[in-house]
């Protein structure tokens, strides 16, 4: 599904590569987690599968696409084949839970009414029914992430990437944004999650790829966050 | 394509830049409403020079009684002196025809070329001057005859009336270039103007053209909003150009049109020309210009 050959990515003014001959593959549905300190390269991992970034050598295959190969005009149609979370949550804050998933549906061109049949449906799925004409500023951190969760998946991508989504989370909510990922990865959907949340990575028991300073330095399936812990 | 989605969302962005917008409105207004006034003179002094060169002659006029010219000595032009000069005129290789024109003759004249009803009635057939009309065979070569003509016994004055009306079209010529200096200023002002307005909408819609491009919304559709709103300040701001054009046609034009003859007069399809136009290069310099500065601050 994702597939990284020996990719190099130094951004412009910085002689440090971001990331380090990187070479790994993800396959359809897994659950992969992205550790290492910061700075380690793990946003600029997700950010070449997204094409928003390019790297300066090596391949990257996403959903079967040479991304190099992947025209400017053709980014849009991959883009809606890959869901994203953040940190932050990047919720449109002068509309309501319904009004910020749908408008993912409503920018691609989707049809009115697919959006009133798909949009409820997701959700509930995140956990937030009742909550749907709730304004952003009315939902605390854990629901507005279940929002942008809801946002990112309601078109099924095939992958969903998550850069640091318990970030801005107290450790007891982030046990219910995990499960809703959770949920979302056993609907086939690849999850890559980049993380400093040693708990939530030691008690999920999934596969566990650590980044320093852009290598690789650990790859380990059922892993846990630190080898030092 | 959801057209309605991409309303509102124009909609939104022209609420939010009101000011701007309306910036944005008032220079393509007062922009295309000067290029349209030089579109108006121009046409006007085409169908003026049509009409007028045709007819365009030498005028000999004659001396009369109560003439307050000084070569004149007081005396009217005797019938012997305008023998001599009807003779020599008719001899000359450059001279087409000569009429002379008795008093009733110039006021008839007169009558037909003003449409001013107050000149009119203020003015009798014993003020018109009589004289010789002196058509050339070339209206362009009129010296010979001029210097033949001026201080002779008899004539009071020479005039050549392509001069007069030369006189007329330089002064409408430098209105029209005038009109078209300033709208190339005020088009300018207005290009800064648009692209400033793209850049604030820009700014302030980062947030929701940054989800539009991570859910993989197309570059028509992010785009699509701005150019929009600036083609709708364009069509605004054309539209307010095309009445101020109705205006300057009703009150400008028409009122200085009593002074013309009717066949020169500058008729309503050209005002709709004019209007066409202004609104058709209005709306693309906004679009164009939307267009330009979005590639600069909108990453796809
Ligand atoms: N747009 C950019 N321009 C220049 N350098 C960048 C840019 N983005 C990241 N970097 C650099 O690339 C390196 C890797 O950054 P990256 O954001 O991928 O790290 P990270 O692992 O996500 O860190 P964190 O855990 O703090 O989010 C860092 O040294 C960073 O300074
Ligand atoms: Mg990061």
């Amino acid at each position: 599904m994702i597939h990284f050959d020996n990719v190099t990515k130094v951004y412009a003014n910085q002689n440090r590569p971001a990331l380090d001959h990187v070479s790994v593959d993800i396959d359809k549905s897994e659950f992969v987690f992205l550790v290492g300190p910061s700075g380690s390269g793990k946003s600029t991992f997700l950010r070449l599968i997204l094409k928003e970034e390019r790297p300066n050598s090596g391949a990257i295959h996403v959903a079967g696409k040479d991304l190099a190969r992947l025209s400017n005009f053709k980014v849009p149609h991959l883009r809606r084949r890959i869901g994203c979370v953040f940190q932050d949550f990047r919720l449109l804050p002068n509309k309501n839970v319904y009004e910020n998933v749908a408008f993912a549906l409503e920018v691609i061109g989707k049809p009115r009414r697919f959006i009133r049949k798909v949009v409820p449906e997701v959700i509930e799925l995140v956990g937030l029914e009742g909550k749907a004409h709730r304004m952003p500023d009315e939902l605390s951190g854990g629901e507005q992430q279940r929002v942008a969760m809801a946002r990112a998946f309601v078109n099924r991508p095939m992958i969903l990437l998550a850069d640091e989504p318990t970030g801005n989370i107290d450790p007891a909510t982030s046990i219910g944004i995990m499960k809703v990922l959770d949920r979302i990865n056993r609907t086939g959907t690849t999850v890559v999650m980049a993380t400093h949340d040693a708990a939530i990575v030691d008690s999920m028991r999934k596969r566990v790829v650590e980044l320093e300073d852009g290598k690789i330095v650990r790859d380990q399936s059922r892993g846990v966050y630190g080898q030092a812990y | 394509m959801r057209i309605n989605f991409i309303l509102s969302e124009v909609w939104i962005g022209l609420r939010r830049n009101l000011t701007m917008t309306v910036a944005v409105i008032v220079t393509v207004a007062v922009g295309m409403a000067m290029l349209g006034v030089g579109f108006l003179i121009t046409t006007q002094v085409n169908s003026m020079k049509d009409y007028w060169f045709d007819k365009v002659e030498v005028s000999v006029f004659l001396c009369s009684k109560n003439s307050a010219d000084p070569d004149c000595k007081g005396k009217g032009a005797t019938a012997a002196e305008m023998e001599t000069l009807k003779a020599k005129l008719e001899s000359m290789p450059e001279v087409e025809g000569v009429i002379f024109e008795n008093k009733a003759a110039a006021y008839k004249n007169f009558q037909e070329s003003s449409a001013s009803k107050t000149l009119l009635e203020v003015t009798t057939a014993e003020d018109m001057p009589e004289s010789f009309r002196v058509k050339l065979k070339n209206p362009d070569i009129s010296t010979p005859v001029l210097q033949a003509m001026q201080g002779q016994p008899g004539v009071s004055s020479v005039v050549n009336q392509r001069d007069l009306l030369g006189g007329f079209f330089g002064l409408l010529d430098a209105l029209r270039s005038a009109s078209y200096v300033l709208a190339g200023v005020v088009v300018i002002a207005s290009i800064l103007l648009i692209a400033n307005t793209v850049r604030l909408s820009a700014f302030n819609r980062r947030r929701e053209t940054g989800i539009m491009r991570l859910v993989g919304a197309s570059n028509l559709y992010i785009q699509l909003p701005f150019v929009m709103e600036g083609m709708i300040a364009g069509l605004i701001g054309s539209v307010g150009a095309a009445i101020m054009l109705i205006l300057a046609k009703v009150f400008v034009f028409e009122e200085f049109q009593t002074f013309l003859a009717p066949g020169s007069q500058l008729q309503w399809d050209s005002v709709a020309w004019a209007i066409v136009w202004t609104l058709v290069i209005g709306v693309a310099i906004c679009v164009v210009a939307s267009f330009v500065t979005l590639r600069r601050y909108l990453r796809v």
